[in-house]
């Protein structure tokens, strides 16, 4: 009987551990299927996240603390090249809100440095102080426009041609400036011209990055038209889409083409004539850089569009025009 | 000596189970305890979702990444401290409608916690909102009622006595209320905030400390440089400074102030008025039934500061078009 029953224990036993065993190799052999890198770090990735956000409300503080700084040039990383945006801007009543919803678009581009050229004999506090505090890379200009190339109150607003001179300043800076700046990576760059009341989407620039001469897109709302544009066949510009003088060299809007930089400097002498005929600023600019044929499309072989010619009404005044003879003015203090 | 025998009996049996109920332990309860955590505390987040692929990748990449998509194309991560704000914002087809969009939804793009509610005057969703909506990457909501005819603005003079986008944001209050129970624990504060108009990124932070109603200057409104209302030495709102009918219940535009989400679901009754409302007292229609002039909270360093401009965006002359339409109608603008 002992004896029976000291074999069954010792059966038991084996058996016992036996499927134990099994059942722990089943188990890690289960495990090692997955590559659970997922699975089993998901509690570490809580923790990463978490830290993460931290960091970035740090870095959002840091941001609100920094605009009252200027920011420095930061060195451009070897892989984006720069965006020189060069704005004209010139004291009226919508400037600042202009200026502030444009900011607030170019805050959404890396690498990109803000050219913003008064059309002012001096800097004007509105537009430094805005500047300051926009937390973009820019460079702040003024050149005054001559009296009699000035558009007077009720002339049309295609009488004259508006930016001329600020844009030439703008590029003669870009040249100056990048003269002092030796090295492949300081010729490296993109020149746009961006009007302060135009809308633009952030795809937009980084579509004109990669540009290696002139390169274009459609522009919406312009031209009499719901958009005019390049247009485009088997990757060249071919001709122009456009309902207004379609005879002109290059028949597109300031807002439809950029530069590359290094054409921008190997051409010194190239700026917008201000006594082209009407339409014809941005011929006088790109006669002299290159032809048609050598046009880049960008936007989907310029099937889309990035870019509006929008323009803001000027706010009606009469009720503060009435005021201001009785000697009632808003406060001129609060700036607008 | 049979205890000895005992003890590694017993240690062998033991072994193994403790073993595989260590390893199980580790597989199983802990994916379910990081999913239940998962779904409560992600589910606002939009941007949640995309990173966490990122995961598996070296730990040097995560940081790289992740930064760059945050800071150029996302909105800020959702935090869980500060307000909701909940932008209205009405609009209806027009050339300029889709730059319009654009260029405020690049504004709200620097806002944290922000919750966009956009609400056509259309039949039905169109493909242009939906597109550019899903594009932004905001947190939004995306709805649609169409003005009646008889309501529309006839042509292009502005008839003060329709009021535009009157039935748009009252749809979104509806929405607000069906959406969020009386007792919620989530802070909201609900903006009108029209299509073409300036905003700058000061504003949203100085409503978000609303408690009730915050109200603050407006440029380029009722003939002014810009309207503000009155805050006496104690900081207390006591009229306004306006030329047009300064004597209305409240003498503000749409855009100068912003409503507590509390107050809002507190007074279920409250809308604009549709019918019969007056040029001008539109915003009056609605305030006068959430608050009196004692309780408004002026903001902007007691009213003194512009932070927001009533921009209007002129019409495009689309002259060369002609009858029949010039340009390709597929190319979407």
């Amino acid at each position: 009987m002992a004896a029976r029953m000291k074999l069954k224990l010792k059966t038991v036993f084996v058996l016992y551990f036996m499927v134990s065993l099994m059942g722990l190799i089943y188990a890690l052999m289960q495990l090692g299927q997955h590559c659970d890198c997922t699975e089993r770090d998901l509690p570490k990735d809580r923790a990463i996240s978490r830290l993460q956000e931290e960091l970035y409300r740090l870095q959002g503080q840091i941001r609100q603390l920094e605009k009252l700084k200027q920011p420095e040039k930061q060195p451009p990383k070897a892989s984006l090249p720069t965006i020189f945006v060069i704005t004209p801007t010139y004291a009226r009543l919508v400037q600042k809100a202009e200026l502030t919803r444009l900011s607030l678009t170019f805050l959404h581009v890396p690498q990109l440095h803000w050219i913003v050229v008064e059309d002012s004999p001096r800097r004007t506090p509105l537009v430094t102080n805005f500047l300051m505090k926009s937390g973009l890379t820019y460079t702040h200009l003024y050149v005054p426009t001559a009296k009699e190339r000035k558009l007077q109150e009720g002339d049309p607003s295609w009488l004259k041609p508006r930016g001329v001179e600020q844009r030439n300043e703008g590029l003669r800076w870009l040249r100056e400036d990048r003269r002092a700046q030796p090295g492949e990576d300081g010729q490296q760059g993109v020149v746009y011209f961006a009007d302060d009341d135009n809308t633009y989407s952030p795809q937009l620039f980084e579509e004109m990055r990669s540009t290696q001469r002139v390169s274009v897109w459609p522009v919406g709302l312009v031209g009499g038209m719901k958009f005019e544009s390049p247009v485009v066949e088997g990757g060249k510009v071919v001709r122009f889409h456009t309902g207004w003088r379609p005879s002109r060299p290059f028949p597109m809007d300031m807002a439809g083409f950029a530069v590359s930089l290094k054409l921008v400097l190997t051409n010194p002498d190239a700026c917008f004539d201000g006594e082209a005929p009407m339409g014809f600023l941005e011929s006088s600019l790109l006669k002299g850089l290159v032809t048609v044929d050598e046009l880049e499309p960008k936007a989907d072989n310029c099937t889309k569009v990035l870019v509006w010619h929008t323009r803001t009404e000027k706010p009606k005044m009469k009720r503060e025009e009435a005021l201001q003879v009785q000697g009632l003015g808003s406060d001129p203090a609060v700036e607008v | 000596m049979p205890k000895r025998r005992d003890i590694l009996a017993i240690v062998l049996i033991v072994l193994p189970w403790t073993l595989l109920i260590t390893v199980w332990h580790q597989s199983a309860i802990a994916p379910l305890l990081a999913i239940r955590k998962d779904e409560g505390a992600e589910g606002k987040r939009e941007t949640g979702g995309q990173d966490s692929k990122e995961y598996c990748a070296s730990d040097k990449d995560i940081v790289e990444v992740v930064r760059t998509e945050y800071v150029y194309t996302r909105p800020p991560p959702w935090s869980d401290v500060l307000p909701t704000i909940h932008i209205i914002t009405p609009t209806y087809s027009r050339p300029v409608q889709k730059a319009e969009l654009t260029r405020i939804a690049n504004t709200f793009l620097h806002v944290p916690n922000l919750h966009w509610i956009l609400i056509e005057d259309s039949q039905r969703r169109t493909p242009l909102v939906t597109g550019l909506l899903r594009e932004t990457g905001l947190n939004y909501t995306h709805l649609n009622v169409e003005t009646p005819k008889s309501f529309k603005i006839r042509g292009d003079t502005r008839d003060p006595r329709i009021p535009r986008g009157t039935m748009q944001r009252n749809l979104a209050l509806r929405w607000l209320r069906e959406t969020f129970k009386n007792n919620t624990s989530q802070p909201g504060i609900v903006y009108f905030a029209d299509d073409d108009n300036s905003y700058s990124l000061e504003l949203f932070e100085e409503m978000r400390s609303t408690r009730k109603v915050s109200v603050w200057p407006v440029a380029f409104v009722g003939g002014l440089r810009y309207e503000s209302p009155k805050v006496n030495a104690a900081g207390k709102v006591y009229g306004w400074k306006a030329v047009f009918d300064p004597h209305r219940p409240f003498a503000i535009d749409m855009a100068g102030f912003a409503i507590n989400l509390k107050l809002i679901l507190s007074k279920p009754q409250a809308y604009f008025k549709l019918r019969g409302v007056k040029g001008g007292y539109q915003e009056s229609s609605l305030l006068r039934e959430l608050v009196t002039l004692n309780d408004l909270e002026p903001k902007a360093a007691n009213c003194t500061k512009i932070l927001v401009w009533h921009t209007r965006t002129e019409k495009p002359i689309l002259v060369n078009e002609g009858k029949k339409g010039f340009t390709d109608p597929n190319m979407e603008i």
